[in-house]
C-alpha cells in the first residue's frame, strides 16, 4: 500500500491537474513501481466506472411558478394610497370612539366618591339603631338638633349656652339635608354628558364610509392585478 | 442561449428567464442529488428545493460558472435533505421478491431500449457503484459526484463545495480510494477493464 501522498498525486496526475514537472517526476516513478502503476490504473477504471454511470434525466420539469417563489403582482400606485387612507381613516375611527367615551370614564370616577359618600351617610345613620355605645352616644348629637332646629328661631334668646353649640351644629346638618339631593342630581348630569359627544356622530360615520370605501377599492385593485399577473 | 443574459433578466425578478436556465441544468441537478442521495423521491425534493433557493438568492450571484453557483445551491439542499433524514428515518416501500426480501434492483425503472439481460446488468453495476458511492461520508461524496460524475474541474468543484482547492484534491483522493476498496466486492458485476487490472495484481 502506498503512502496517501502517493495516492493523492496519481489522483491529480489521472485529472491532469499535476505541473508538468511533477508529472514527469511521476511518470518514472510509475514505470519503476509496478504496485503504482496498478494503483492508477485501478482509480482510473473505478472513475471510468462513475463516469459511464448512465445520466438520469429529470423525471419531470422543475420550472418554477409565481406562486413557488412567492412573487407578488406588481401593483399601481393608488393601490398603496387607498391602502392607506383605510388605514387613516380606521386608526381615527377607533380616536373618536375612545375620545367619545372618555368623559364617561371621567365622570364614572368622579361620580363614585359622592356616591359612597351618600350611602356611608345613610350607613352612619341607620348604624346608630343598631350598634353599640359609641354610635349611641354621636346619634343623639345630630339628630337632636334637627328635632329641635324647627323652635330654634322662636327660642333664640332663651336659649343660653347649651343652645349655642346647637346653633353652631344646626347649620352643618342642614346643609347635609341639603346636600343630600345631589346624587339624584349627578346621574341627570351624567347622561347629559354622555348625551352631548366630543366627536359627533355624523363624523363617524364619515370616517366608516371613507375606510369602508378605500379597503374596497384597495381590494378591487388587488384582485385586478392579480388576475392580469396570472 | 446568452446565459449572462438570462441571468441578468432573472436577477431582475424575470421568472420565464430563470425558468429557461432550469430547463437547461434541470438534468445535471437532478443527477447529482439523485447521486448525493441515492434516491430518486428525496432527489427530486431536493432539486426543486435547489432551484427555489438559487431563484431566490439570485442576486448573491457575482459571476463566475453558474453551474458551479447552482451545484453550490444542490449540495446544500441535499445537505439539507440529508439532516432531515436523519432526524426522521423512513423505510422505503420498495417491491420484494417471492420470499418477502427486498429487490436490490427495482425493474420499475426499466428502459425499453435495452435487452433485459443488459438492463438487469446495467442496473446491478449501477446499483453497486451507487452502494460504494452511499458508503463514503458525505463531503467526499459531493465531491466525487461533482468530479466524476458531473465533470466538474477542480476549481468549480471548490467553489461549488465552498472548499480550498487542497482539500478537493485530498478528498477526492481518498474518495476514489474508498470506492476501488469497495468495487472489489463486486467484481463479477465489474466490467472486464477493471477485472483484469484485478487479476493482474492477484
Amino acid at each position: 500500500m502506498k503512502n496517501f501522498r502517493d495516492i493523492e498525486q496519481i489522483s491529480s496526475y489521472l485529472d491532469g491537474q499535476l505541473s508538468l514537472s511533477e508529472s514527469a517526476q511521476l511518470e518514472s516513478r510509475l514505470t519503476s513501481d509496478p504496485e503504482l502503476g496498478s494503483v492508477l490504473k485501478e482509480m482510473r477504471a473505478a472513475r471510468g466506472l462513475l463516469r459511464k454511470m448512465p445520466a438520469r434525466r429529470a423525471p419531470r420539469n422543475f420550472t418554477l411558478t409565481r406562486k413557488m417563489v412567492g412573487l407578488k403582482p406588481p401593483l399601481p400606485q393608488s393601490y398603496s394610497f387607498f391602502r392607506l387612507s383605510t388605514a387613516i381613516a380606521s386608526v381615527l375611527l377607533v380616536l373618536t370612539f375612545a375620545a367619545n367615551s372618555l368623559p364617561r370614564i371621567g365622570m364614572g370616577g368622579a361620580a363614585a366618591p359622592v356616591q359612597s359618600f351618600a350611602t356611608c351617610n345613610a350607613c352612619g345613620g341607620g348604624g346608630s339603631d343598631t350598634t353599640g355605645a359609641p354610635a349611641a352616644t354621636e346619634a343623639p348629637a345630630i339628630q337632636a338638633p334637627s328635632m329641635e332646629l324647627v323652635p330654634a328661631p322662636t327660642q333664640a334668646e332663651p336659649g343660653a349656652s347649651a343652645d349655642s353649640t346647637r346653633i353652631g351644629e344646626a347649620p352643618t346638618a342642614e346643609a347635609q339635608l341639603q346636600k343630600e339631593p345631589e346624587p339624584e342630581s349627578a346621574p341627570q348630569d351624567q347622561s347629559r354628558v354622555g348625551a352631548e359627544a366630543l366627536i359627533p356622530l355624523t363624523w363617524q360615520i364619515i370616517l366608516l364610509v371613507i375606510g369602508l370605501g378605500s379597503a374596497g377599492i384597495a381590494f378591487a385593485i388587488h384582485q385586478n392585478a392579480r388576475k392580469k399577473w396570472s | 442561449m446568452d446565459e449572462s443574459a438570462l441571468i441578468h433578466a432573472a436577477q431582475n425578478g424575470d421568472l420565464d428567464s430563470f425558468n429557461t436556465l432550469i430547463l437547461h441544468y434541470q438534468d445535471a441537478v437532478f443527477h447529482t442529488a439523485l447521486r448525493i442521495l441515492g434516491d430518486e423521491d428525496p432527489a427530486e425534493d431536493a432539486a426543486q428545493e435547489a432551484f427555489i433557493s438559487a431563484f431566490r438568492s439570485l442576486s448573491t450571484f457575482r459571476g463566475g460558472s453558474f453551474k458551479a453557483w447552482l451545484m453550490r445551491t444542490v449540495t446544500n439542499a441535499c445537505y439539507d435533505e440529508l439532516r432531515r433524514q436523519k432526524r426522521r428515518p423512513t423505510t422505503p416501500l420498495e417491491p420484494e421478491t417471492q420470499d418477502g426480501d427486498e429487490m436490490d434492483s427495482p425493474r420499475w425503472l426499466a428502459d425499453p431500449n435495452m435487452t433485459p439481460a443488459e438492463r438487469s446488468e446495467a442496473d446491478e453495476l449501477e446499483h453497486a457503484v451507487q452502494h460504494c458511492l452511499d458508503a463514503l461520508p458525505t463531503d467526499f461524496r459531493t465531491v466525487v459526484v461533482l468530479a466524476d460524475i458531473q465533470g466538474m474541474d477542480y476549481s468549480e468543484v471548490a467553489s461549488a463545495a465552498r472548499v480550498p482547492l487542497g482539500t478537493i484534491k485530498s478528498r477526492l483522493a481518498r474518495a476514489r480510494l474508498r470506492l476501488r476498496e469497495c468495487l472489489r466486492g463486486f467484481e463479477e458485476l465489474l466490467p472486464s477493464s477493471f477485472r483484469l487490472e484485478e487479476e493482474r495484481n492477484s
